[in-house]
């Protein structure tokens, strides 16, 4: 369910009986069509919200590979920014929504793809077939 | 209560100090991340999906201890990912300590009976161990079978080497009332000092997304588990928040209340939710547009939330600022909460 612009009352919060879920956005390998600021600031929202690395081209033509992490928005692209790290640098850095000309989804969504019923049906298969300390692990980082 | 007084009067005091100040708003809890990167891939977690260059980042000590200074509050806990896992804990651990700030340390106890050798007992410091239940309850949430049984045998050695332990439950939807109330009776039974306890928040992130209960269902789940309490379970939490689980207070979020720092800086506006960061603590009070968050705002991602980090600094807050809390909080300490 898309919760953009829905507000609940108190008398619906307080019957709510189970939260509605997030849908999950399918971002990964998206390159968002980009034809004016609008697009532009929707996009790097998105970007924003993503658990994935993206790439930013800038307007000079450098590309960056950075995790969006923040993003400060003005009146003006030229007073909106974004704040990243890249997988080789250790410090923040910053990147002017006027700069940015094109914004890939390229990484992997680290947020997609596992669900508790997943989980509970693998555990089941494999208690059966016998085998023992059954457990989901973390990604591996290299 | 469990909370030894040392640590109520340091709170109350504090409390007081700034509402004489005339201080809205003010810290009572930093949620300190060190780090993202976890030992575990709970299905109700939704803190830990980052790419591996993130996780692979780690606030300095340095950087701890500054966020701690800055925002001031006489609380830490230290969450994650799993702190343990950071190369540095022990030296965050020490410092916060020599700061005199009461610290609990979030673990899920996979590391903790190895790394004990590394810490000195001291009122300051508590381990709240991650155990959401029975044992096939918690290693069903934490997606690990044998979890339960390690982190116990974390406990049990903590206890045994004279730390302050509390264990810290989520609860989802589908959980049994009377298996949680023997949960309580088990913890107890290890010698910990309290329990703290919390429904799950809907993380957007988070593996599944079809178990976070609504008010009403988390409010009947709370009021079975909570009435008729056994005079021997022991909760590290005010009583008017466990008064608020079960239905019989209405409170307000005070997402201020405890404030989040990690490598992204300081999180806006709570711990749970990511609207955005801030370089200082001074610029998250100030630019955060608080009216946006908590339940009376109808922003959808607030709607389920009754979370300890938001309610239970309203909860202190009441209980150290007001006669009416004070006295609430004096008579739940006391009172078993009979069943109609």
């Amino acid at each position: 369910m898309s919760t953009e612009g829905l507000k609940y009352t108190l008398d619906q919060v307080e019957a709510m009986e189970l939260a509605p879920g997030a849908e999950h956005l399918k971002l990964e390998g998206w390159v968002p069509p980009i034809a004016g600021d609008d697009d532009l600031r929707m996009a790097l929202e998105k970007a924003f919200d993503y658990r994935g690395d993206v790439t930013l081209t800038l307007k000079s033509g450098e590309r960056i590979e950075a995790y969006i992490f923040n993003r400060v928005t003005g009146s003006t692209l030229a007073d909106s920014f974004v704040q990243y790290f890249t997988p080789k640098a250790p410090d923040k850095r910053r990147a002017s929504y006027a700069e940015i000309a094109r914004l890939e989804f390229t990484g992997k969504d680290r947020a997609a793809g596992k669900n508790w019923e997943e989980w509970v049906r693998k555990y089941n298969e494999r208690k059966a077939a016998g085998e023992k300390g059954i457990a989901l692990t973390p990604e591996a980082l290299d | 209560m469990a909370i030894p007084i040392s640590q109520m009067w340091t709170v109350a005091t504090y409390v007081l100090k700034n509402r004489l100040a005339g201080r809205k708003r003010y810290p009572l809890v930093l949620m300190l991340e060190p780090l993202f990167r976890c030992n575990l891939a709970c299905a109700g977690c939704g803190k830990i999906q980052y790419p591996p260059h993130i996780l692979k980042k780690a606030l300095t000590p340095e950087q701890c201890f500054a966020a701690a200074e800055e925002c001031g509050a006489p609380m830490v806990s230290i969450p994650g990912g799993e702190p343990l896992l950071h190369p540095q804990i022990v030296e965050i651990v020490n410092g916060l300590v020599a700061r005199k700030k009461y610290i609990y340390l979030c673990t899920n106890a996979l590391e903790l009976k190895r790394r004990l050798p590394e810490f000195t007992p001291s009122k300051y410091l508590t381990f709240s161990v991650h155990l959401d239940g029975q044992r096939e309850h918690h290693d069903m949430s934490v997606c690990r079978e044998g979890g339960y049984e390690i982190a116990v045998e974390g406990i049990r050695e903590a206890v045994k080497r004279g730390f302050r332990v509390t264990t810290n439950a989520t609860f989802f939807d589908g959980a049994d009332p009377g298996s949680i109330r023997g949960f309580f009776d088990e913890v107890m039974d290890m010698g910990v000092e309290g329990i703290v306890l919390s429904p799950g928040y809907s993380y957007e992130k988070a593996p599944d997304q079809n178990h976070f209960m609504g008010r009403a269902r988390a409010r009947r789940l709370f009021r079975a588990v909570l009435s008729n309490r056994k005079r021997t379970w022991k909760f590290n939490m005010s009583p008017l928040f466990l008064e608020f689980l079960m239905g019989d207070r209405t409170y307000e979020c005070t997402p201020w209340g405890s404030p989040c720092f990690n490598i992204f800086g300081w999180q806006k506006p709570c711990y749970l939710l990511q609207d955005g960061y801030t370089e200082t603590f001074q610029e998250l009070l100030d630019t955060t547009k608080w009216e946006e968050y908590g339940v009376a705002s109808g922003n959808p991602k607030c709607a389920n939330c009754m979370v300890s980090c938001g309610y239970e600094p309203t909860a202190v807050m009441d209980g150290f600022g007001s006669l009416g809390g004070f006295l609430g909080m004096v008579r739940g300490s006391f009172k078993s909460y009979r069943a109609p």
